[in-house]
Parts: structure tokens; sequence; C-alpha cells
């Protein structure tokens, strides 16, 4: 039996806590998981399959299913960003037994096809590494590869330079596993070793 | 035989002044070291230069201009990140304090080489002419290198 003293001293404390739950508590969503935690993206990325222009003709990402792909969008006259990310994919591809690199795809898809037409894509990525095929498209089938893949970008026009216009773009490396889903979005400038261990992870899961 | 050695030094200062090289040597407070320019694949119309600049005198100093041999234009970069996009922007000029050095490095501030005339291959080297607000000018060259992130840097061959 609760005491005719306790009674008032409870009805106190459960009136404490009800203005608190009514007043201050905030429920916190779920622990964020996922690739749009990464992105700071309000949705994640479906990613998914596309088909964009290169030197050897259309290619869709499903024509490469098997494969790990590796995929990073950018633009050839970008004179820092881009070089940097694609120099550590290559220096990673180099890491990679013959066997492993057999089992690699690697992508440079440009946002800017305007200026860069599938040859120059071909020259400027081969450099880097023959595994890194580069694409494009047109502005609309780029935007909507962009989209599902939470990449952002856009032309900024640059009066006072002879670049005439640049592009803001994102800076991610986005790995896609051998079933076409795409499973890791990488920081710009991830260390080579750090994506060499993300792609033997991959491979590894077969 | 005292004599001989000012006279020595002033023979040799008439060379010097003649090449006029003894204003340069005499009053360099702002020094440029390791520059170096990214190696680009064949057909690529850009390039970036990068190197560390140290004031090391009294004066605030900035960097106006730059020019090359190897570009039709050249032109002072910088970047930063904004609404998750890497944007790059010409600035008018680069500020290098009194006593302080600024880092013109991958990611971040870079002398832009627009038009190149020339492909930049490993274990060439690029001339470049830096002007400062004062109107001096250096004049540095520049190896060519297969630029890597973190500073590992290989190719330089």
């Amino acid at each position: 039996m609760m005491s005719k003293r306790m009674l008032p001293i409870v009805v106190a404390l459960l009136s404490v806590l009800l203005v608190w739950l009514i007043w201050f508590w905030q429920p916190q969503p779920a622990v964020e998981s996922g690739l749009h935690r990464q992105l700071g993206l309000a949705v994640e990325p479906e990613g998914g399959d596309f088909r964009l222009q290169s030197w050897r003709g259309p290619v869709s990402l499903s024509d490469l299913r098997g494969k790990l792909v590796l995929i990073y969008f950018g633009y050839t006259w970008c004179p820092d960003i881009c070089p940097t990310n694609l120099a550590i994919i290559s220096l990673a591809l180099k890491q990679l037994t013959a066997s492993e690199r057999e089992q690699v795809q690697a992508l440079f898809l440009s946002v800017d096809p305007e200026r860069d037409s599938v040859e120059r894509l071909r020259t400027f990525a081969e450099y880097f590494d023959p595994i890194i095929l580069g694409m494009t498209g047109s502005q609309r089938a780029i935007a909507d590869v962009a989209r599902r893949y939470g990449v952002a970008y856009r032309r900024a026009e640059q009066g006072d330079s002879a670049m005439g216009y640049t592009l803001d773009h994102s800076s991610y490396i986005y790995v896609v596993d051998r079933n076409g889903r795409l499973v890791d979005i990488l920081e710009h400038a991830t260390p080579a070793e750090r994506l060499v261990e993300v792609i033997r992870a991959r491979l590894a899961e077969g | 035989m005292k004599y001989q050695t000012p006279a020595a030094a002033l023979l040799l200062l008439v060379p010097l002044l003649a090449l006029g090289l003894f204003p340069v040597l005499a009053d360099q407070t702002v020094l440029v070291s390791d520059p170096y320019a990214r190696a680009v694949a064949p057909g690529q119309p850009n390039s970036a230069l990068f190197m560390q600049i140290d004031n090391g005198g009294d004066q605030d100093r900035a960097l106006v201009g730059a020019a090359s041999p190897v570009a039709d234009v050249v032109e002072l970069h910088t970047h930063h990140m904004e609404d998750g996009m890497m944007k790059m922007r010409r600035v008018e000029q680069i500020d290098l304090p009194a006593g302080e050095s600024v880092s013109l490095q991958p990611g971040g501030l870079h002398v832009m080489l627009i038009g190149l005339k020339q492909q930049l291959r490993p274990g060439e080297a690029v001339a470049l002419t830096l002007t400062l607000d004062d109107g001096s000018e250096l004049a540095l060259t520049a190896p060519v290198r297969q630029i890597l992130p973190m500073g590992q840097m290989h190719g330089e061959h």
C-alpha cells in the first residue's frame, strides 16, 4: 500500500516528467546510416544503371556487371581537383594484382559535354590509367546520372578569367559493386591505400 | 696587398650590375621555394603551378600577376569548398603578409596556366615570372612533376 503522503510526491514527479516530455523531449531519428550522411544529402543516392557515350561507343553500367566499378565525376579543364582524384585512382589501380585489375573498371564521367568530346576524354582518362574510361552524354543524361548518384555540379561563369567558365562540382569516388549497386562513397582526396582496401574488400564479397 | 680585396670586389660588381642582377640579389625579401608544375595529359589545355612563398621583409606584399612562355594566359586562382562543391575562382592577388609564408598547393591557391602551348611532361621545366604589388618581378623555373596527393610524388624522371 502506498502511503497517503507518497501520493502527492508521485503526482508531482509525474507532472514534472509530463511537462519535460511535452516541452523538452525531442526524439532523435534512428542513427543516420548509409551513404546520404557522407554526402550531407537528405535522400540516399540510389545509384543505378545509366548509358553514356565513350570512344568505344555507348556503354551502360550494366554492361560492366561482374566488375567492380569506380566512378569519378569531373571535367577535363579541371586543373587540380580532378587530376588529384584520378591520380589517386591510378595509384590504387597500380597496387592491384593483374587478376584484381581485370575485375575493376574505372569511369571518369564528364559533367562538361560542351568541351569534353569522347576523344578528349579518352586521352585525358587514359593518361592516368588505361582502365579509366572517359564518358559523357547530353546535359540531360548527365544531370540524371548525377542526381541519382548524389553528385552536385553547377556551371559557373568566369567573366574575369580566361577559363570562360568552370564547373563547381562535388568530388567523391563512387564504388559500384559487381551487382551494379552503389555501395561506397569516398571523400575527395581519399588516400590511395584506403581505396585499395575498399576495392579488395568489395572484390572479396564475390 | 690589402687594397686588392676591395678592388676585386668592385670588379665583380661590374658584371653583376651589367646583368641587372645586383638589385635582385641585394633587395629580395620575397623568396619562392619548391615551385613545381603539374604534369598533364597530351592536349590538356590547362595546368597549375604550386610553390611556397616567404615574405621575409617587414612590409606586406602581394602577388599580383604571373606570366609564362608555356601558356597563353597565366592567372592566380584559388579553390574553396561551398555547398558540398569544390569551386575554383580567379583571385586578383595573393596576399603575402610581412614575415609570413604562404603555400600555393593542390586544393587551394595556385598559379593557373590557361591555354598551354605544349604538353607538360615530368622532367621538363616551366619558366615563370611573378609580379609583386611593388612592381618587382621574380623569375623562376619550376620543374614539371606528376603530382600525387598527400605530398607523395613520383615521376620526376
